[in-house]
């Protein structure tokens, strides 16, 4: 067997067309999405809890409200929710209305004013700054009266260590994911639809070798092919756009091989469907390209209209995805992302069974 | 010692199409095998089975002693095969398909052996795409004897290929043969049956004709010699039936619109067959005389395997 995968991985790097095609478009948006700046100081999503109540906190929120760059939500959220929200990148700021905030008898009590808190964390520092500013200024107007005060009495700020990403990153794991699918999908459908018609796959069944070398073969060489084509992306990511991947290595490469797995098993599917490898071309292109835009690749699933989100969880690029960000972005070590990983385990050995079941060689 | 390959009352349907009705015969080891007859005689369907790639509906084969349902795996380690039309990968260079291939097998003939047997050396760095069509055959051919094999099944190994291609072939495989290895081959080349195979099958309609060496296949026929004539006149059906001395009509090459203009001595035409009797040509020449005909051409040519089969089968070989 070791023959045939040196072989196919032979064939593979002599099929100098196939690759540049199956690396350019991946690494086309990799340029494409590195040189825009999406960092910009754009709206910032900022929840608002108010435990005081009262009209100078009604006040607060009506200037804050106005504010053009703040995008506000007024929840009824417990506070460390709303928080873990905000450590999570699911909420941009939170800001927190103390109780004493409409009671000078009790600030005078406690000796100081009470301060307003700002949640936010690292990962966007120009925008903190401007959201910091205008949320320090107006809490120091309304609280102040016109006398002089210590701005930092009035504004607490949390702010939350997070690791250093952007938006970026989050497309940069998309298009990893979004080039392993297209190329595994495609080049197995076309390549065995290839063999088929040149009777290639005839030819291997006289020999002694037991079939399930042969499809061994084909899946380790292509998850080799996956693991390089990985590398390349993460690397033009990381060093030419300043993308980060903060998490083990050795664990984004781990998915990625699982997530090709699974779109090489749908390949091997498709194949058997193809009547040639233009068509094999078309319908792996057919499956490939709704997944790119249900599964995450450029925009949080949430984002999603009605039930899409969780529908879009049933998808194997979904899961795989989410692990990779999970891993790649923040750290976590991969067993914590067993949910996304049984789901990927599963449509291994449907799409396993299904091939099995549907493949043809003549 | 059991015979190379043994089939028995074999059947294969495809739904209600029968591609191989009842076909029985042995190979000899050592011998050179034939099976002869147009495309979708049931020729390829039945050397599928042979090979395991398909299974029989009905019957039995084996091959050098095994089953070759419940022995596929150690039949094909001792089977050498070259599939109608096959391919081999693009990307690899003919030294690395042998290689390749060579790996599948407990044992292996060196790449630049079998190159070197088939007049491919100086080709072990080309790829297919580089060869031509007599070249790729004979790499077929070097592909099917990677394992050294005791039995060789050649699938209409020169189909397609000009007729000095296939007459270099046709000295490889008697080279193949004259080292002990039997050889199973289809053909619709009446000329290459003729010429290689030691014993013939006749095949028609998924069913075995006849089946002999072509000498004994030729003698079987009543007529010896083959003759095409050209009169000046039309000869009617009574006139041609009334020619005596073993004279039987085979063919009437009828004038179409095409060849009216271009070739006007194709019209009158007739192929008729004769008995080896010193007076049947005098004698058919003396009824043409006496119907008032006039001789305008006339072949005289032994009978081939061609007449043989258009007497088994009542026509010629559908391509």
């Amino acid at each position: 067997m070791i023959a045939l995968v040196l072989a196919n991985m032979k064939m593979m790097a002599r099929n100098r067309q196939a690759i540049f095609w199956a690396l350019f478009f991946p690494l086309m948006l990799v340029v494409v999405f590195g040189l825009f700046d999406f960092n910009g100081v754009g709206a910032a999503d900022v929840s608002v809890i108010d435990q005081s109540g009262g009209p100078r906190a009604e006040l607060f929120r009506e200037r804050l409200s106005e504010i053009e760059f703040l995008d506000l939500e007024f929840e009824d959220l417990d506070i460390a929710a709303a928080r873990d929200k905000v450590a999570d990148g699911d909420l941009g700021y939170l800001i927190i209305i103390p109780e004493l905030f409409d009671d000078p008898a009790g600030q005078a009590q406690a000796e100081g004013p009470a301060p307003v808190m700002l949640v936010y964390s690292t990962r966007n520092p120009d925008r903190n700054q401007l959201v910091d500013g205008a949320v320090r200024n107006l809490v120091s107007h309304i609280q102040s009266g016109g006398a002089p005060v210590i701005p930092s009495q009035l504004l607490t700020a949390d702010v939350i260590q997070v690791s250093e990403v952007d938006y970026f990153d989050n497309v940069l794991l998309g298009l990893l994911g979004l080039g392993i699918m297209t190329n595994s999908i495609i080049s197995i459908a076309v390549r065995i639809s290839t063999f088929r018609n040149q009777s290639i796959l005839k030819r291997l069944l006289v020999t002694p070798l037991p079939i399930w070398k042969f499809f061994a073969a084909e899946i380790v060489a292509h998850v080799i092919l996956a693991l390089v084509q990985a590398g390349i992306i993460l690397s033009l990511g990381v060093f030419a756009f300043g993308g980060h991947v903060n998490g083990n290595i050795v664990w984004v490469l781990a998915i990625t091989a699982l997530g090709s797995i699974v779109f090489l098993n749908i390949g091997f599917i498709l194949s058997a469907w193809a009547k040639s490898p233009a068509a094999a071309s078309g319908m792996g292109n057919a499956v490939a390209l709704p997944m790119m835009f249900l599964g995450g690749t450029f925009f949080s699933t949430a984002a999603l209209p009605w039930i899409l989100p969780e529908l879009s969880f049933a998808l194997p690029l979904t899961p795989m995805l989410a692990a990779l960000r999970d891993v790649a972005i923040d750290s976590e070590p991969i067993w914590e992302t067993w949910p996304y990983l049984a789901a990927m385990g599963g449509w291994v050995v449907a799409t396993a069974l299904a091939a099995t079941k549907v493949f043809k060689f003549g | 010692m059991e015979p190379a390959v043994q089939v028995e009352n074999l059947v294969k349907r495809f739904g209600s199409f029968t591609a191989v009705d009842g076909v029985t015969f042995a190979v000899e080891r050592g011998e050179v095998f034939g099976i002869l007859g147009p495309n979708g005689a049931g020729k390829t369907t039945t050397l599928e089975i042979i090979e395991s790639l398909q299974k029989p509906t009905e019957g039995r084969v084996s091959v050098l002693g095994l089953d070759v349902q419940s022995d596929a795996a150690k039949v094909k380690t001792r089977i050498g095969v070259q599939l109608q039309a096959s391919a081999y990968y693009d990307y690899l260079n003919l030294k690395e398909i042998l290689a390749l291939f060579g790996s599948f097998y407990p044992s292996k003939v060196s790449p630049e052996s079998l190159l070197d047997q088939v007049g491919l050396a100086d080709k072990a760095a080309s790829r297919m795409s580089e060869l031509s069509g007599g070249q790729r055959q004979r790499f077929a051919v070097a592909a099917s004897l990677v394992n050294n094999p005791e039995l060789v099944i050649l699938d209409e190994p020169t189909a397609g290929l000009d007729p000095q291609a296939r007459r270099n072939l046709w000295g490889l495989i008697r080279e193949v043969n004259g080292r002990g290895v039997t050889v199973v081959m289809t053909t619709h080349y009446m000329e290459e049956a003729e010429t290689l195979c030691n014993r013939l099958a006749i095949m028609d309609h998924g069913q075995i004709l006849a089946l002999d060496t072509p000498r004994s296949l030729i003698n079987q026929l009543k007529a010896s010699y083959a003759v095409k004539l050209t009169l000046d006149k039309p000869m009617t059906v009574a006139q041609l039936e009334s020619l005596n001395g073993g004279v039987e009509l085979v063919h009437s090459e009828e004038q179409s619109e095409e060849t009216a203009d271009e070739d006007a001595k194709a019209e009158n035409t007739y192929l008729l067959r004769l008995a080896n009797s010193p007076t049947a040509l005098r004698s058919m020449l003396d009824e043409i005389d006496k119907a008032g005909l006039g001789l305008e051409n006339l072949q005289i040519t032994p009978v081939t395997l061609e007449d043989v089969f258009l007497e088994m089968t009542g026509s010629e070989l559908r391509d």
